[in-house]
């Protein structure tokens, strides 16, 4: 395994860090690691800062997770990677569309062109707003930004006035976004998320109609997923049972 | 040119998709099928749904390579979608199948041939996995049960998948004698420690050794029970090219599984390895593959 020690970690809400750690591999946006924590788990995580120091933003929803954000100045973090597809970052406009801590992987492709779409079920599950000069902010309750889901947000305005539009967060949010999108042709990319086990495209986990995510992923084309019947429809849970999504 | 290799079932090619790659999803079997792959062995399915271990379950260090996924399957009465979404490739799907008793390598068999399955592969060997596989592989007598009951309840062949964690293959290998191939080798037990964790990476601990550094091991093997035993055998470990192919056949082999190596050049290994064995018959004069089989045993 790989080693790095923890330079910094930010609490950013009740259930949510930011680790800092240097890192020399070359990372691009969208790819991710899969993190060990010894005796307990690996988890992939994505990547929401790629400067002289790397930035991971972890959600605790588990053993390991939990582990990792609660990791401290001067502490290790092992893993391997960087492994998968990186988003391709174009110039002119962008539209980046991210439900809860899915926003996270796509902060690197912030620039002074972009508009952010954020949705999250409640006001806590926002994150990284003050990062955007031009946002919508939209989430489940309305207990923040507007009441509706991230396709209601791209209903109000003209999605086809932008260069390319990336997309992250759960599969049926992102399909919602897909089935939305007309006439946008193939100018928006989307970083899923399945069960992933192996992370190098052996283990078949986290496969979408013959497609390894962990490897042949996890951006896809829009115009890739529109040939993918199991996309927003099945997946195999952890076992290998093939489950509606 | 013939590339046709006869396993009780006729196979286009020699290179089948090995046990516990890719072979979970019925669309991933299909596309590497799709990518030349003359047939594909599933999964080890077993009776009932299971998990498995948790992460990290593969640890990677060319040429070595250890998992312990620990049998996590769907279960037998979940699995017919995967067979027939599979199928639509219109080649052959091989079932491969583990249990823990003869009655539940006879029920999943049955199953797999109601689906569809061309044929099926008897897991005897899995290495990681308490109670299954190994355990069952190193007693000869259910060896033989589990082969011959398997047998006489279904009309496609059965392959045996032997285990090299054992301290007599022949014995293991001659139990199996009934089976229409048998499958040599599985992956060998072995275990890897994070010397700066100063802990076992795979989860379970142990877990089964594949890769190139393994090939020896399974050549050994294949010329081995090639020369005490006049089965057919497909031979699997560490193949990695048109070469380490060719090494297994000259060993005994008919046909050859590949795994592993995926994960270094992709599904598309299959294609590759098509053109090299037409290139390297051409070179060589070779019209038949089966001119191959056991040559450095003449």
């Amino acid at each position: 395994m790989k080693t790095s020690i923890i330079y910094e970690n930010i609490k950013l809400n009740d259930n949510t860090n930011i680790i800092k750690f240097p890192c020399n591999e070359k990372i691009e946006p969208g790819q991710f690691i899969m993190a060990w924590v010894p005796g307990i788990n690996e988890i992939p995580l994505s990547f929401s800062g790629l400067n002289d120091l790397k930035e991971i933003t972890i959600k605790i929803y588990g053993k390991a997770s939990e582990h990792i954000a609660h990791l401290k100045k001067g502490d290790t973090v092992f893993f391997r990677g960087p492994y998968g597809k990186p988003f391709e970052n174009t110039a002119g406009k962008k539209l980046l569309i991210g439900a809860g801590t899915g926003i996270a992987s796509l902060v690197p492709l912030i620039d002074k062109n972009a508009y952010g779409v954020l949705s999250g079920k409640t006001g806590n599950d926002i994150v990284f707003q003050d990062r955007f000069e031009k946002k919508s902010i939209v989430t489940d309750d309305g207990s923040y930004g507007k009441k509706g889901y991230a396709v209601d947000a791209l209903k109000d305005m003209d999605i086809s006035e932008f260069d390319m539009i990336y997309a992250c967060g759960p599969e049926i949010m992102l399909k919602s976004v897909m089935d939305y999108m007309v006439n946008i042709n193939d100018r928006a990319q989307f970083s899923l998320e399945r069960p992933m086990k192996c992370g190098i495209g052996i283990c078949d986990s986290c496969s979408i109609n013959g497609y390894q995510v962990c490897t042949d992923g996890p951006v896809f084309s829009l115009k890739q997923l529109m040939g993918m019947s199991e996309f927003g429809s099945t997946r195999l849970n952890y076992s290998g049972k093939r489950i509606k999504i | 040119m013939n590339l046709e290799v006869d396993l009780g079932i006729k196979i286009s090619n020699p290179f089948i998709l090995a046990s516990g790659i890719l072979d979970e999803n019925g669309y991933t079997i299909k596309k590497i099928l799709e990518s030349g792959a003359g047939a594909a062995v599933t999964k080890s399915i077993g009776m009932e749904e299971r998990r498995g271990y948790e992460p990290p379950v593969v640890y990677e260090n060319d040429p070595v390579f250890i998992n312990a996924i620990g049998l996590s399957n769907p279960g037998i009465d979940n699995f017919g979608e995967e067979i027939k979404i599979a199928l639509a490739a219109k080649k052959p799907v091989i079932g491969s199948v583990f249990g823990k008793t003869v009655e539940e390598f006879s029920l999943i068999a049955r199953k797999m041939e109601q689906y569809g399955a061309s044929a099926v592969e008897l897991n005897l060997s899995c290495p990681h996995v308490n109670g299954y596989g190994m355990e069952i592989g190193s007693d000869p007598d259910l060896v033989n049960e589990i082969v011959s009951e398997v047998k006489s309840k279904i009309n496609i062949p059965v392959y045996s998948k032997l285990s090299p964690n054992t301290s007599d293959i022949v014995e293991e290998a001659k139990a199996a004698e009934k089976s229409d191939a048998l499958v040599l080798i599985n992956t060998v037990k072995a275990m890897a420690i994070d010397i700066k964790a100063k802990k076992p990476v795979l989860s379970n601990i142990y877990g089964g050794m594949s890769g190139k550094a393994i090939k020896p091991v399974g050549i050994r093997y294949v010329y081995e029970i090639k020369r005490e035993l006049n089965k057919k055998i497909i031979g699997v470990g560490g193949i990695e090219n048109i070469n380490d192919a060719v090494e297994y056949m000259m060993a005994g082999a008919s046909a050859v599984q590949i795994g592993t190596v995926v994960y270094k050049y992709g599904k598309n290994i299959f294609n590759k390895m098509n053109n090299d064995l037409v290139n390297y018959m051409i070179d060589n004069n070779i019209d038949n593959i089966d001119e191959l089989t056991g040559v450095a045993l003449k």
